[in-house]
């Protein structure tokens, strides 16, 4: 696997990681509004 | 709500400045593509630093002003820590195969103490968790929040009180041992997660006060089974 290929996957899986959070947050709040 | 979503904005758009600037930085001489998580890596666990402190200052004001509001920000800002944490663990690690030869040194005081942290603050969520009376929980978690915050300044100085494979700070009072281009690339990106971390500690509260104002949820099976109290007890 290239060099460009696992630096790109590290930032992707990392940004999904803190993307994946604030839907978790959204969820919750619905969840407690409702 | 708008005001979060404002600050989330905010926070990706200079999250996104931060990646522009970390992707095209000139790759290093011997790092090659790996030197890109500068962008990455250290401001991960300048967050986690800057969470875990705001825990800390938010359990010792509990426990001298015993208000919800000190618990709320302690246990949100621990959530969004350990999740910075975990992204700094795992770019180390990403970093470490390439330019060590290995992801992991179980002897490396850098690597183990950071693990420590982790799942301290994990057991601080568990310990939240375990506890149903919110006066216990918070006086429990405070407590943790105020002592576990010593790990903070041992794994930042790790590097310099030990033999370890990590490398020693960057940036010194004498100046830095970067190139310009990734010194801009870490320090804006440390910005745009000083922008993340507020942003998401908002949505997050957001979430703790509106979990305290829902009505308690219904009734389960199991609710309606209670001890017999002696008053109660005839004798037969």
């Amino acid at each position: 696997m290239s060099d460009t290929v696992v630096v790109a996957g590290t930032f992707l899986i990392s940004y999904g990681l803190i993307l994946a959070y604030t839907v978790y947050l959204h969820i919750r709040r619905k969840r407690a509004e409702s | 709500m708008t005001r979060v979503r404002v600050l989330l904005a905010l926070a990706g758009a200079a999250v996104a400045v931060g990646l522009w600037l970390a992707l095209t930085a000139p790759p290093d001489a011997l790092q090659g593509e790996y030197s890109r998580l500068l962008g990455i890596h250290p401001p991960a666990m300048w967050l986690a630093f800057l969470a875990f402190g705001v825990t800390a200052f938010g359990s010792i004001m509990w426990l001298i002003k015993k208000t919800n509001r000190w618990d709320r920000l302690a246990a949100a800002s621990v959530e969004i820590g350990v999740i910075f944490t975990a992204i700094g663990l795992f770019t180390g690690m990403v970093w470490g195969q390439a330019v060590w030869g290995s992801p992991w040194d179980w002897q490396d005081p850098r690597l183990m103490s950071t693990a420590v942290m982790f799942f301290v603050y994990l057991g601080y969520i568990a310990l939240r968790n375990a506890i149903d009376d919110p006066q216990v929980r918070a006086r429990r978690s405070a407590i943790l929040g105020a002592i576990a915050v010593v790990q903070v300044p041992l794994v930042y100085f790790s590097v310099n009180l030990f033999r370890t494979l990590h490398q020693t700070q960057s940036i010194r009072p004498d100046g830095s041992t970067m190139p310009d281009e990734m010194l801009v690339a870490m320090l804006v990106n440390m910005a745009a997660f000083t922008l993340l971390y507020i942003a998401l500690m908002a949505a997050r509260l957001d979430v703790a006060s509106a979990e305290a104002d829902a009505p308690p949820e219904s009734a389960v099976a199991g609710d309606a089974v209670r001890p017999p109290r002696l008053s109660e007890v005839e004798d037969v």
